[in-house]
Parts: structure tokens; sequence; C-alpha cells
């Protein structure tokens, strides 16, 4: 009986918690991050003012979502571009396989897109027999390694440059010199240009859809972005409805906050504005542009009037880099597309409460998430509110059920309360006295795994305030 | 309305109308006209400190002579190879003051070269607030900015804009996305930290971003 | 007319921690207060409602208030308890009978710290305790109840008491309740990165207001044989000057 989802992340939970290497490579990674990130907040006169502005923009964009999405639709089909709206993954991959297929695609570059990874484009391509590059370079590395991105920003993060270079040397079949990260990056400059500029088609993601202009809004540091939307005939865009925004002066907010939460940044390098395939005079451009309006269960989301908000997520990864959890067990061990806290409570809404719920509560609530987010998503209460509906949903097991429906006839009987807390530390410490503590019968053996076992004090305090704290 | 055959169209429009109907306990309403950005009061120096930060060069000339200078400088500096340029009345005055022996291939002519070993463009606008550089399709197309390993912008400064906000209402007003099918705020030389956080220039874009900002003092 | 709190003990303390309660009394007599201990409390709700069973929590949480019901100020050493009662209450609670009684005592319940700095306006609780000490910020009092400053403050007027500031102060300790029994790696991991920042300031104490995140570090730091112990704040302030 293969494992459940549920059981796969407590053993790789397991593993990554004791591997104090990795440990080690994230940490350093979120110093840097968190040291640039400080600049970056600095540059911004007003951090509360920014994330209030950027809560509301989001807010108007979702709470009219149909609206704005009909009025970016419309813009793009005048301009000659096509617009098509999937129900699901399957819907999305088959169209861009049938528009790959008819137009005689062979290869496809790749810039970064997180709907993409969430549909499995890129299987349903290869299976076509057609070449798929990812161009961004954190993600061709994990392509390499046939891997999934480790981070939603940084996909090659767990990975240090002695790795890297071991990687290019078996799979690329060139001599690599050294494992100076320049020294990398142009060989996979020079690699991934071939691709460029034979590929047929482009395929990217976008960080905004602008209803206002009808454009996408894609942003990068690398440039990958950029050749991917400018040299191939044809230019595809996979997006999730969510991404939508109201006015293209929204951005003069979004795009530093993006960039200041994503990577510290003032502003992404390449802040690109796409509204369509190339117009007549232009000197190039893409002959043919398609935008995919995936929804995949956001249309369902949009209906939790408590949960709603979460879909004005901006995938700035800020709460990733936060997360203490992450932190210690890194990106792959949630096995999902969307790691970390805005994994944690999406996840169950795009695949199942039975199935992710575990990954709700594998979190202390510490709130870390809910004070960085710039779009003031209240994260870790979202992750209370996802465990309330799995219990009322039936999906947690019996026994902690039955254990709870205890406690709580407990707890409205203090008399019971007070003998039970009594039995329980007089079992505890005759056990510990036998030398048990630790041991298979030790009901507290996961505490007692990784810690000294708890004080068992020999009155509790209403014992002491009966016998000598009473009187004032 | 749709081109291709779409049923899925309808079923999403409904499923997030009806969606909507659920009332959002309203959230207390936010109205803060705090100030975000700090106003940019010097944007021509504001401009220069962000070039320096953003890794780009940027050179203020007096005059077209003196930007000609300049250009013949870049170009000197670069290896052997051809130069795609913009085609506008301008570049081809600057192109011809510069007398360079290069082989330059216009706009007019179509996309870029794999090779070419510079673009030369103008631009749309230049913002301070970023250090960025706002181009379209007009300025030369897409690939103008974006394939060769040196992107050099001729301006003048009176298309400095302070900010971001600036720049974006611009191109909404004056409806350029409809005119040209791409538009690009440029902050910086093309870059990664993929490789352990460490900074890498150079990455699939120009390496140098260099501008020539002719102030006609 | 002496002025009247009414003590609000967690759970565990009452049960495994019982010297944080006594701690607790034995400041709030000194600085003048007469302090009162409705036997008839339970719990707070807390774990029930954190591990998702709102249907199981609101009867104690119902309980609660009827026991705090006439209490004219409720203090409690720890954090993480008063935000289940400040923050959490009015959505548990949004269709009991209760509800109002809920949110009037909302407006009465704090955290010892709190109380002291905010309401009584007390900063040196006239307490000594030479040792050096590093102050862990808990999760639930930093970002929910907002409580920042006020414990440092109280722990700056401590007589002989060496304050050593630790790097990520703020980052989570790895208890989270249940997340410390079923995701046990991984919360042993957080307790063992901020048990070594605590090493790492070379104190010999750690304090919080959250009684909670001191059993698990105490637990981690015991494992690993550190220097540090770990200590409630209220247990630093009833070591009176004399």
């Amino acid at each position: 009986m293969s494992a459940t989802a549920a059981q796969r992340f407590l053993q790789e939970a397991a593993v990554k918690s004791a591997d104090l290497v990795h440990r080690e490579i994230i940490r350093r990674g979120m110093e840097s991050y968190d040291a640039a990130h400080l600049k970056g907040r600095a540059r911004i006169k007003d951090w509360e003012a920014a994330r209030e502005k950027c809560q509301k923009i989001k807010r108007e964009a979702i709470n009219h979502l149909d609206r704005y999405l009909v009025q970016f639709e419309q813009q793009v089909i005048a301009r000659g571009g096509h617009v098509f709206w999937a129900a699901n993954g399957q819907e999305a991959c088959s169209y861009v396989k049938d528009v790959a297929t008819r137009r005689g695609v062979r290869t496809v570059v790749k810039s970064k897109s997180m709907v993409t990874e969430e549909i499995h484009l890129g299987p349903v391509l290869e299976e076509a027999g057609i070449k798929v590059w990812e161009t961004d370079f954190g993600e061709f590395i994990v392509q390499l390694r046939n891997e999934p991105p480790y981070h939603i920003v940084t996909p090659c993060m767990h990975l240090n440059r002695r790795q890297i270079a071991e990687l290019f040397r078996e799979k690329l079949q060139t001599e690599i010199e050294s494992d100076d990260p320049a020294y990398l990056m142009t060989v996979a400059r020079r690699k991934l240009r071939e691709a460029f500029f034979s590929a047929e088609m482009g395929i990217s993601g976008a960080n905004f859809l602008v209803a206002d202009v009808g454009a996408i809004a894609i942003s990068t540091n690398e440039g990958n972005g950029r050749l991917c939307t400018s040299l191939p005939r044809i230019h595809v865009v996979v997006t999730g409805i969510e991404k939508i925004i109201p006015h293209l002066e929204d951005l003069a907010v979004l795009w530093p906050v993006l960039a200041t939460s994503g990577t510290g940044q003032g502003i992404t390098t390449y802040s690109t504005l796409i509204g369509g395939a190339r117009q007549p005079g232009e000197a190039d451009g893409p002959e043919e542009f398609h935008v995919v309006l995936v929804d995949n269960g956001r249309s369902r989301l949009l209906a939790d009037p408590e949960q709603r908000e979460v879909l004005h997520c901006i995938r700035c990864g800020a709460c990733l880099n936060i997360c203490p959890v992450f932190r210690h067990i890194g990106g792959h061990t949630y096995g999902t597309t969307y790691p970390g806290p805005i994994g944690s409570v999406l996840t169950p809404h795009l695949g199942g409460i039975a199935e992710f719920k575990h990954l709700s509560y594998a979190s202390s609530l510490c709130g870390a998430c809910t004070s960085v987010c710039p779009v003031k998503i209240d994260l870790h209460h979202h992750l209370l509110q996802n465990r309330r509906n799995a219990t009322s949903a039936g999906a947690t097991k019996m026994s902690e059920r039955l254990a709870f429906r205890a406690w709580r006839f407990a707890m409205v009987h203090p008399a019971i309360y007070a003998f039970g807390g009594w039995t329980m530390r007089k079992v505890l410490r005759a056990m510990y006295g036998l030398g048990l503590a630790g041991s298979i019968a030790d009901p507290m053996r996961p505490w007692n795994r990784h810690r000294t076992p708890v004080p068992l004090a020999s009155e509790s305090f209403r014992a002491r305030w009966r016998k000598e704290l009473g009187a004032n | 309305m749709a081109q291709t055959d779409n049923p899925s169209r309808e079923q999403i429009l409904n499923q997030i109308r009806s969606g909507l109907r659920m009332e959002v306990p309203e959230a207390r309403a936010i109205c803060s006209n705090r100030q975000i950005f700090e106003a940019v009061t010097n944007p021509l120096q504001r401009f220069q400190q962000e070039c320096v930060a953003n890794l780009m060069e940027c050179t203020l000339t007096a005059n077209s002579e003196s930007s000609a200078l300049q250009l013949a400088k870049a170009l000197q500096s670069l290896p052997a190879g051809e130069v795609f340029v913009q085609e506008h009345p301008s570049l081809r005055k600057l192109t011809a003051l510069a007398a360079s022996d290069r082989s330059i291939r216009w706009s007019s002519e179509g996309a870029p070269g794999e090779a070419s070993q510079a673009t030369v463009t103008l631009a749309e606008a230049l913002i301070a607030q970023t250090g960025s550089i706002l181009v379209t399709a007009s300025c030369g197309g897409r690939g103008a900015s974006i394939v060769a390993p040196c992107h050099i912008i001729y301006a003048t400064v009176d298309q400095l804009v302070p900010d971001l906000q600036t720049a974006l209402s611009y191109l909404a007003r004056e409806r350029k996305l409809d005119k040209n099918s791409f538009a690009c705020v440029i902050s910086g030389s093309s870059r990664t930290a993929d490789i352990e956080k460490i900074l890498v220039q150079g990455a699939h874009g120009p390496r140098r971003l260099v501008v020539i900002l002719e102030t006609g003092k | 007319m002496q002025r009247k709190v009414s003590l609000f003990v967690p759970c565990f303390v009452d049960q495994l921690l019982p010297e944080v309660a006594v701690d607790t009394v034995k400041v709030l007599r000194r600085l003048g207060y007469a302090v009162d201990f409705p036997e008839a409390q339970t719990c707070c709700g807390q774990p029930a409602f954190n591990t998702g069973y709102w249907n199981d929590a609101r009867p104690c949480a119902e309980h609660f208030v009827r026991v705090f019901k006439d209490a004219e100020t409720v203090v409690c050493p720890s954090g993480s308890c008063v935000t289940m009662v400040r923050k959490f209450y009015a959505d548990l609670l949004a269709s009991s009978p209760l509800r109002s009684d809920a949110s009037a005592l909302c407006a009465r319940t704090f955290e010892l710290s709190e109380f002291l700095v905010k309401v009584a306006g007390i900063t040196d609780a006239r307490a000594s305790f030479p040792h050096t000490v590093t102050y862990h910020a808990s999760c639930h009092g930093t970002r929910e109840l907002d409580i920042r400053d006020e414990p440092l403050q109280l722990l700056r007027k401590v007589e002989g008491l060496k304050l050593l500031a630790m790097q990520r102060f703020d980052e989570c300790c790895g208890f989270g309740g249940t997340f410390a029994a079923k995701f046990a790696d991984i919360s042993a991991a957080m307790g063992g990165s901020k048990a070594e920042s605590i090493s790492a300031t070379g104190a010999e104490f750690v304090t919080a207001i959250d009684p909670s995140c001191l059993l698990h570090l105490q637990g981690i730091l015991g494992k690993r044989q550190a220097r540090a112990r770990a200590i409630h704040l209220a247990s630093i302030l009833a070591q009176e000057r004399t």
C-alpha cells in the first residue's frame, strides 16, 4: 500500500529535520535574503501603507473578478490575441498541446510559471514529442536533476556550486572548467541561447494581468522571460485567474513590493508588459499570442468568504522565507507545487482537504508568515480554519476525536480535570521511576525522544493554593 | 466572442459570479492616504545614484557631439561584430557623428542578429525612483533591449520622470499599449543569484547597460 | 481598598509548572494586589481549538467565561492562553449565549507583563536576580497581543540582571501545542536551532512570558546538556530584593 501524502511528509520531514548540512545551506540562503530584504524595505518610506495599498488593490480585483477578467479578455482579443478559459489543469494542458501540435512546434522555451508546475504541463508536452527547456536558471537546473523546484522564487537554493558544476558535467556533455557561479551561468547561457533562437513557442506565466489595458505583466531578473516572449513565433501565457489587477498604475506599488518581498530588490530588473502579438511596423515579436486562464479550484475558493483572501497572493515567497518550519524541512518535503505557509493554506483547496490537511497541522502557528505577507493575508489563522474544516469534514482520526471528547468532559467538570491531572502525574512518575521514559509504553514518547522529560510536580498549583496560598 | 471553442468560459464565469454572491465579512475599510514612497526631490541626482546601485553605466553629456563621442567610446570597447540600432532620425544622426566603422543593422530591416555585439535605442522615459529605462516596441522592437550583451540607450534629460507612478500614468494616458505590443521597465543589467545567492551579472540578457543622458548643458 | 486580581492559571502550569503560578501570586501580592484563584477554572480551551475541534473547545470556553464572569481583572502568566481569550473567543463563541460576557471578559484579561506595565504602571517589580539572562519573544504574546517591550522593561529593572540579546529572538521555539507531538522531529529541530541561539549568548538563563515555550526549551536544552536553564519571567520577578 503506497504511503499517503501525510505519511510521506512525516518521513521526509524526519529526515530533513535531522539533516544539519541541509539546514546550514538553508540558513545561509535565508540570512542573505534577510539582509537584502531589510535593505529593500528601507527604500519604502511606509511599509505598512504599502501593504495596505496592495491588500486594497487585490481585494478590489478579487471581489470583482468576473468584471476584470472580461475587461482583460476583451482587449486581448481586440488586438488579435486568443484567450482560453481552462476549468482545470487537464483542459489547460490540452489547449497548449493543441496549439503546439497544430503549429508544428518542436521546441518550447519556458520562463518561470508556478501554474505550469501545478498543472504538470511539461510532461504533457514532452509526451507529445515536444522538447521543453526551462530557461529560468534555477528551474533549468532542477529540470536537469529531474526534480521539482525547491522554492517558488529561488528554485535551486538547496544546491551548492559544486553540485551544479557536477550536474552540468554529467547532463550537458560539455567541458566544465570550474564551479565559479559566473562561469556556470555562461555555460547555461550558451546552451539556452541555442534554444531561445530555435524554439517555435515561448511559454510564460504572468505575475499580474492588468485589466484596464489588457496586458500581462512579467517580472524577471535574468531576461529569460524577455527572450521567451520575443524570439519564438508563438507566445503562450499560462496563468491563474486570480492574478488580475484593475489598473496599470497599481503596478507602481505592486512591482516594488513584489521585488522587496521576493528578493529584497527595489524592482525586478525586467518588469515587462505584453498586450499581444507583434503589431504591424514592429521590428520583431511573436506572431501569435495566447492567454490560458486557469481556474483549477480557484473559483471554488472564491466562494469561501472566510478564505477568499487567499487568492490575493502575489507569489512573492516571503512567507516561505520567514517560516521556521520551511527553514528546517525545506521546500521539497511539502511534496506540493506550493510549499511553505501559502502552500499549506492553499493546497487543501486545490487538492482536497482529506489528502492535504496534514500541511495545515505541520505548523506551530507562530504567525511570522502573516506578519510579512505584503498583501496582508491572515495566513496562520487560515491554517487554524483549515484544521477546523478538517475536523468538521470528519477527516481526522477517530482516536483523536474521542480523545478530545473525553478532554472536553474533563474540562467542564473541574473535579474530574483535577483528578485526571493528579492521576497522570502519578502514573508518569511511577513509569519514569522504573526507567520507562521514552519507551513504547510512555505516553509522552514523542516528547521524550528529543527532550528531557517534563517535570512532574508533586502537587498541583490548586492543591498548594488550597493549602497555603489562599489567604492574602 | 471567444475565438476558440471554450465552453468552460461560461462555466467559470458563472462559478465566479455565484461565489462572489457570498458576502465577505467586511474587514475595516482601508483608507490610509499615507505616502508610500519618499518623494523624489532631485530626479537627476536620484537617477544617477540608482544607476550606480543597479550596476548601470550612466554618462551625462552636454550636446549631441559629446553624446556621439560617448557612443563611439562604448562601441570601441566591444568585441568586433554587428551593432543593431533603432531606426530613428536622432539615432541616424548620432551614429553618423560617432563615425564608427561598425556594420549597423537598422530596426527597419528586422530583428537584431543573434551575434549582435550591442544594440542602440532610444527610450520612452527614464525613471528616477528606481533608476529605470522605460522602453516599448517603438524603441527598436523587443529583442533590441535583450538580445545583445550590451544595450546602449540615448536619452535626453527632459525624458526623466520622478517615479514609477508617473511613468505608468504616462503609459496609460498615451494608450501606449494599444500602439505597442510590448513595454518594459528595465532597471539594470541582466542578473541572477540562483547559485548560492551570489549575484552574477549578465544572465540571459545584456551584461552592460549604458545610458548616454544628454542634458543640454 | 486593595486592588483585586483573579488569577487564571494555564492547565499545564497548574499540573506541571505550579511554581510559575506561585511566583505570579508572590509578585502581584508584593506589588499590593489582592489575588484570588477561582478554583472552578480548568482550561481556556486552546488545545482543542488549535487542533480544529472547535465544538469541543466551545463548552470549555463557556465554562471559563462563567468562572471569570464576575472577576474584576484577570491576570495570567501565559501569552498563548491570554491570546486564546482575547483573540479567539469572539469567533469561537459567536453563536453562544455567553457571547457578550466573553467579549466583556476580553477587555479585562491580561498577560502578566502587560498587566504590570500597562495597567499597573509598574516597571520596577523590586526584584533581584544577579544572573545573565536572554529573552525569547514568544509568538502569541509578540504577534497576537503585541507584547514586545513590556517584558524587557521589567527585566531591565531587575537588580543585578544582565540582559543578553539573542539572534532571531522572535523566531518560534517550535513548541506549537500538539505540533510538538504530531510533528515531533520538526518541533525538535526548531527547538535545536533556538537552543543554539540561546547558547550563543552564553546566558545562564532564557526567559519568556509563555511557560509552554519554556517547558519545551528546557527539555531541549536539558537533552543537549546546555548551560542555560529556562525560567519564567514571573519566577525572575519573584526573587525579591532584600
